[in-house]
């Protein structure tokens, strides 16, 4: 069953590098998504799972927003037609990528002195886990117990990467601040579905996020959810009404409140003299954590929105 | 050989996705290929360590012997969210240079720069 996955899985990769329209290729790169979160969870991995269903619609939705807005959804990839390309195709172009690429592959499998993949620690994490960090959750666990330092380092990736996307997005102040809704033609289907689903989709976000020490979910997947609201409520309304500078803001101090509560927590080790259930730091780290998330994602969204808004 | 065969489909998608970020000669074609090597390389870590019948780490005391090993499901989550920040810099990277050039090709981009 999984092998079966995970060959549509190439064949999905294989369809997304041969394809020329760019709208197909997103359609494609959706089943991809989806594809590699059912193999996710058939390898043991359901917060993955849920992490990767969440955050594909984001990279699908950027690449939606980004491309129809600039040149359009229906053109080719490339510049160069298809039509004209064929008159130029010979295979002996083709030949050195293939056969340096088949030489890696090869020289990867076959020649590496010893297999770095190995699970020595899984032992110690499962059994200690409870004990050392709470929860039942050995995922969410790990990450913010033992390997605090590593989501600490990731949140300010992130917070890098919207701060990237910020200085490299300009937009026409005086359009966007007026809050009026552009001229994109919407289907009412559409947008009822939408208007059903959406409350859905914020229960949904804050179950994962409270949830998250319990049972597969935590931060990072539930504040993907509650930013999918936010996409959602800008399909319905059409209105940029949402004040960035001031989300930004809270997202630097949100993640001035999640190093300090994990040093404050893991560093010194505050719930060895507070009378606090170990539970209380996860669910108030999952909390910060969900925050910061859907803070970066709808601040980068709206700024793929408002980039130079016709 | 040093890896399982249910490793190999993630080496191979690796490469394959490699082939197609140097042969690429769309920009667009580029920024999907980082995506899809990403993809893969998450695909390996979850990979390793592999039974059938595996059972997530949820639960007080789980039996280790079928249980996945939870640190790279930890680490592989927070890939992910580092991943569509990447996506979401590349695509503004993209449109710049699309606004400044007109192009959506590395070679047509290059010419247009050096004008």
């Amino acid at each position: 069953m999984i092998y079966a996955f995970l060959t549509l899985w190439i064949v999905g990769a294989l369809l997304i590098i041969r394809e020329s329209k760019i709208i197909r290729m997103i359609i494609y790169l959706g089943i991809f998504s989806l594809i590699s979160s059912v193999c996710f969870y058939m390898f043991g991995a359901p917060d993955v799972a849920i992490a990767e269903a969440a955050i594909s619609v984001f990279s699908t939705v950027f690449f939606i927003v980004c491309f129809e807005k600039h040149f359009g959804l229906a053109v080719g990839v490339s510049d160069v037609t298809p039509e004209s390309a064929e008159n130029r195709t010979n295979l002996k172009k083709y030949i050195p990528p293939v056969v340096f690429t088949i030489f890696l592959f090869v020289l990867f499998i076959f020649f590496i002195p010893e297999n770095p993949a190995n699970s020595y620690l899984k032992d110690q994490y499962l059994s200690l886990f409870s004990r050392d960090v709470g929860g039942e959750n050995s995922v969410t666990s790990i990450y913010l117990g033992y390997r605090v330092y590593d989501t600490l380092f990731e949140a300010l990736m992130l917070l890098v990467g919207i701060v990237s996307v910020t200085h490299l997005s300009r937009y026409c102040e005086t359009s966007v601040k007026e809050g009026k809704p552009s001229d994109i033609n919407r289907a009412d289907i559409a947008v009822f579905t939408i208007r059903v689903i959406c409350p859905v989709m914020l229960l949904f976000g804050i179950y994962l996020i409270l949830n998250g020490h319990i049972s597969p979910g935590g931060g990072f997947q539930g504040g993907a959810a509650i930013a999918s609201f936010f996409v959602c409520r800008y399909m319905i309304y059409d209105i940029y009404d949402i004040p960035i500078e001031r989300i930004i803001m809270v997202e630097k101090i949100i993640y001035v409140v999640v190093v300090l509560l994990a040093v404050l927590f893991i560093f010194i080790g505050l719930h060895s003299f507070l009378p606090l259930p170990q539970s209380v730091y996860l669910i108030t780290m999952n909390l910060l954590i969900g925050a910061k998330v859907t803070c970066g994602l709808i601040i980068i969204f709206y700024r793929f929105i408002a980039f130079e808004r016709r | 050989m040093v890896f399982d065969i249910i490793e190999i489909f993630s080496v191979l998608m690796f490469f394959i996705s490699f082939y197609g970020l140097i042969t690429s000669k769309s920009i667009i074609k580029s920024v999907v290929s980082i995506l899809l090597m990403e993809s893969a390389v998450i695909m390996f870590f979850l990979s390793i360590g592999y039974t059938s019948g595996i059972m997530p780490p949820i639960g007080q005391n789980p039996e280790t012997e079928t249980v996945a090993d939870p640190l790279p499901q930890a680490l592989m989550i927070t890939a992910i969210i580092i991943g569509v920040a990447v996506v979401a810099v590349n695509l503004i990277m993209l449109i710049s240079l699309y606004r400044q050039c007109k192009a959506k090709d590395w070679d047509a981009a290059k010419k247009k720069s050096m004008e």
